[in-house]
């Protein structure tokens, strides 16, 4: 029975392709419609902020508490008829409480996990420099692209190219797409403040931070420390997409992402505590005992789908769902719904709610359960099991005949969003997003 | 769970043949809200979630490259 079902969805599945097959592509070679009309700037900004009590830097507890102001402008401009050149520039300027506690010794503010400190890693910019090219076929149903891109921290250092093909049929109902890119990071490892003397031709407690201050609780001190010999993290995606039309007002799309990462994938700074071995202390501070191991390898497998429904004039329904996995025993679900309902010819209000759940990754040990004698550990709680929940509430103005106009910039769209994010742990966020679209005269 | 996707996966992929939408039929489709991507503005927000959670891809974010380790 189950054969003949079997063979019944197989057979229906090669009558659809062949359907495809034969059905005329009805484009007119005569006049070619430029692929994009003129010049668009899209703004995007943000403000994000964040707290909990898990901090991964100080070993799971902590102050998790971060903010971050990121300025995006992304210009496209088209070259000639079919080939477009966008440039994507964006910069990130962060202020972590975390952060701050890879040295939390500072004299300036008392040495405890849930209070800030005023080191030097309390701060930084992140800056980001992506260009891609795509050339679309004359008949507008072939599409390649190719993005290089730059991105650069204090300690962090990302270099990245790629390209893709989309293929369009059936009277563009269907695209099929595939996609590659390659990322080259390096690490600048920065170690907690005082595990530094136990590196390879350090002093240890003859080191004057430990001459300087008592060490309360297990005197005789002596970590698990050997920096990172590999200090590169290199990751490697593919990307598979199907997109459908299913009805005049419904479309759908399926993906599919597989990335393989090698490298440094611990991050230097995230300590662990042992559960066998004594506790020490500097002041309120607890001396790490080691800090993260990760395994140099991590699989990851993303499946996706979407669905969008243009129930009426008012309201569309857009529906997200994605199940991962990886190498690492992380499994997760992800569910997003979103029902923009238009008020009017310009204006769309965006509610929307996001449920995401995961699973522990197999390294993942909560604060103080470690033992020095496993190979892999973390205390990262954004690797632990957890359930989240986000409400976000959005409004935007469009205007496709873009009467606004400043200078050469015709105004095209405005969005503003705000997301409330929960885990149901101590972890809460909060995003505002804006974004401003232009075309130019 | 594999095993369902994959049967939704043949299914959309035979129900597309059912249907042929024309160009002309298409202002609902090409209504800036049925975009099968993430909105535009919403880009730092998929940038946040795969710099805190586990899971990443499949979404047009992020796959790889960057720290986010703060």
């Amino acid at each position: 029975m189950n054969r003949i079902k079997i063979s019944i969805v197989l057979l229906f599945f090669l009558t659809s392709f062949l359907a495809f097959s034969q059905q005329q592509d009805d484009t007119t070679q005569g006049y070619k419609k430029r692929v994009l009309e003129t010049v668009e700037v899209d703004i995007l900004s943000s403000y994000y902020t964040q707290d909990g009590d898990n901090a991964a830097v100080t070993g799971g507890k902590g102050t998790e508490e971060l903010t971050d102001a990121t300025g995006t402008i992304i210009v496209s401009i088209p070259l000639n008829a079919d080939d477009v050149l966008t440039i994507d520039a964006g910069v990130s300027a962060y202020t972590s409480a975390s952060s701050s506690n890879v040295d939390p010794f500072d004299g300036n503010n008392a040495a405890d996990p849930f209070v800030a400190s005023s080191g030097a890693s309390r701060d930084d910019v992140w800056t980001n420099l992506t260009a891609s090219y795509s050339h679309t076929s004359d008949d507008r149903n072939k599409i390649w692209s190719a993005l290089a891109s730059v991105s650069s921290e204090y300690d962090y250092f990302s270099v990245g190219f790629g390209g893709g093909y989309s293929r369009l049929f059936n009277e563009r109902n269907t695209e099929l797409s595939i996609n590659a890119t390659v990322y080259l990071d390096s690490w600048t490892a920065i170690y907690p403040f005082e595990l530094r003397p136990f590196a390879p031709n350090g002093n240890g407690l003859n080191n004057g931070f430990f001459l300087d201050n008592t060490i309360i609780g297990n005197a005789n001190y002596n970590p698990q420390f050997t920096p990172f010999e590999n200090e590169n993290r290199n990751s490697y995606n593919l990307g598979l997409g199907f997109s459908q039309i299913l009805h005049k007002n419904i479309q759908a799309s399926l993906s599919l992402d597989l990335t393989q990462q090698q490298g440094l994938l611990s991050t230097p700074f995230q300590r662990v505590y042992f559960a066998d071995v004594a506790d020490s202390f500097v002041a309120s501070f607890q001396l790490a005992d080691a800090v993260e191991q990760l395994p140099d390898n991590r699989l990851k497998v993303a499946l996706g789908g979407r669905l969008n429904w243009f129930l009426n004039d008012r309201v569309v329904l857009r529906t997200f769902y994605r199940y991962y996995a990886d190498s690492w025993g992380l499994t997760a679900h992800t569910a997003n719904l979103e029902l923009p309902i238009k008020l009017s010819d310009r204006f769309t209000v965006y509610p929307s709610y996001r449920y995401y759940r995961q699973s522990a990754a197999n390294y993942f040990r909560a604060f103080e359960t470690a033992l020095s004698t496993e190979e892999f550990y973390t205390s990262d709680y954004d690797l632990s099991e957890y359930v989240a929940n986000q409400l976000g509430f959005g409004v935007s103005y469009s205007d496709i005949f873009t009467k606004a106009q400043l200078w050469k910039f015709g105004l095209k769209r405005i969005d503003l969003k705000f997301y409330r994010y929960d885990r149901d742990t101590t972890f809460t966020s909060s995003i505002i997003t804006a974004g401003f679209s232009f075309e130019v005269y | 769970m594999i095993r369902t996707l994959f049967l939704m996966a043949l299914l959309l992929c035979s129900l597309g043949s059912c249907v042929v939408v024309k160009e002309y039929e298409k202002v609902a489709i090409n209504d800036p809200d049925m975009l099968l991507l993430e909105q535009p503005c919403d880009r730092n927000v998929t940038i946040a979630h795969t710099y805190r959670e586990g899971a990443a891809g499949a979404n047009g974010g992020k796959t790889g490259g960057g720290c986010g380790c703060n």
